[in-house]
């Protein structure tokens, strides 16, 4: 069933629950009465449209408009890009950090070396995650930018021609390396060989947020790789074909 | 050795399911056999290498002093635990290595278990089954583990680096883990390299 902006929000929410942290990344917050969509994206100055199709490309895996999403503005997608990167390491990742300890705690000695390993695991992969959103936030957006600008004065100068032929989207494409790597060790690791006995509710929880992380950050990827790379690629062949010294 | 071998020398079945259920809740490749009535004691061979060796003290009981003789000869090398009834005195025939107890809840059955079976698999090694990985591979990612390059692992091991990233391929496959830091935390929690051999 697709999203469509006449329906309640509250329904949306009663359709597929796991939308909640999409919707508080616009600042849409609870309590929103009967208002649908429509109304709720006019009161907080949301593009109607984008808001549905980021709601419906996450509540259905094969909901993916590529031309549709690819006709809004980067600034759009880059927004929401910065707010999911909000969203994981401020909330996701201290929350899994916070069911680590717990765990830590709870357990009486035995097996405490293991929860050692994993709670420095969980770091390092913090870690990693912070340093590829970070270049994204700081490299990566800021070159999208200038070569929207440049697309779009149809004037293309010499030093971002140089600057597109020295670093393309592509190459941040092949760099796009997949952090999801370690995020699926730690769940094996956690599912497959982690010494008992240990508070298996916990051991739950903390496994399906991992999982939930995992399938946020899919969804979030697939934004990049299949919206804005194609785009910024197609701007970056114009800028170059139509570029004459 | 590829696995552990455990006898349970139990009469009664709700006892022996019990403690069938808690081996299986650790992470030791177990080789359970079960043992109902003293006379079935005798196809014990003296060649299997009993690992760990749990007897109630109704059954023990019941032995005769000849067969409790034979049995001490037969578990040369293995770990006895005893479970004991209510009230009982263990009989220390059989050296004991842990008691059980009636009121021990769970956790602290894994526990007495575990303190003795950790150092077992130190010294015997683990698992080797068609899911499991194999010496040869545990050698491969231990080197991994270690922070080896294929051809440093290659040179150490005599083999070609090409056989190294076959072993990869399959150590992943078989433990559902990519990343290195990830191979290196299985190989921690699992004992096959010591955090000082990590360096």
């Amino acid at each position: 069933m697709q999203i469509i902006s006449k329906m309640k929000m509250a329904e949306v929410i009663h359709l597929n629950y796991h939308l909640l942290p999409i919707i508080s990344r616009f600042g849409i917050h609870l309590g929103f009465g009967e208002k649908t969509i429509e109304q709720l994206c006019n009161e907080y100055a949301i593009d109607v449209n984008f808001f549905l199709v980021i709601l419906n490309s996450y509540h259905d895996k094969k909901f993916f408009p590529r031309k549709h999403l690819q006709g809004f503005p980067l600034k759009l997608i880059i927004e929401y890009l910065l707010k999911s990167h909000e969203y994981y390491l401020e909330i996701k990742i201290p929350r899994i950090e916070q069911l680590l300890r717990q765990l830590s705690v709870q357990t009486e000695g035995l097996g405490e070396e293991s929860l050692r390993l994993i709670d420095q695991f969980f770091g390092e992969y913090r870690q990693e995650l912070s340093s590829h959103i970070e270049r994204e936030e700081e490299k990566v957006y800021p070159y999208v930018f200038t070569v929207e600008e440049a697309f779009e004065s149809k004037k293309p100068t010499r030093d971002l021609v140089n600057l597109i032929r020295e670093y393309s989207i592509d190459d941040y494409e092949s760099e796009h390396d997949n952090v999801e790597d370690k995020l699926y060790d730690l769940q094996n690791i956690i599912i497959k060989y982690l010494p008992l006995p240990l508070d298996m509710n916990l051991c739950h929880t903390i496994l399906m947020e991992l999982f939930r992380l995992e399938s946020d950050l899919k969804d979030h990827a697939r934004i990049e790789d299949k919206v804005l790379v194609p785009k910024v690629r197609y701007m970056e062949k114009w800028i170059n074909d139509h570029f004459i010294s | 050795m590829d696995y552990v071998l455990v006898i349970l020398a139990d009469a009664s079945q709700l006892r022996r399911l019990g403690l069938i259920s808690l081996l299986n809740r650790m992470k030791y490749p177990f080789h359970i056999r079960e043992i109902t009535t003293p006379d079935k004691l005798g196809i014990l061979n003296p060649r299997d290498l009993v690992g760990l060796f749990i007897i109630s003290s109704a059954f023990l009981r019941k032995c005769t002093p000849a067969a409790i003789q034979s049995l001490k000869l037969k578990l040369n090398s293995s770990i006895r635990i005893l479970i004991r009834d209510e009230d009982d005195i263990p009989p220390d025939n059989l050296n004991f290595s842990e008691i059980i107890d009636p009121s021990d809840h769970d956790k602290s059955i894994i526990r007495k278990l575990d303190r003795h079976l950790s150092l077992f698999s130190l010294e015997k090694g683990s698992a080797e089954s068609p899911e499991e990985i194999s010496d040869r591979e545990k050698d491969v990612l231990r080197l991994v583990a270690a922070g080896l390059t294929n051809k440093e692992i290659a040179d150490k091991l005599f083999i070609s680096t090409h056989t190294v990233i076959t072993h990869r391929k399959n150590i992943t496959k078989k433990l559902g883990i990519k990343t290195i830091a990830g191979l290196t935390m299985y190989a921690l929690i699992n004992r096959l390299i010591i955090p000082e051999e990590k360096n």
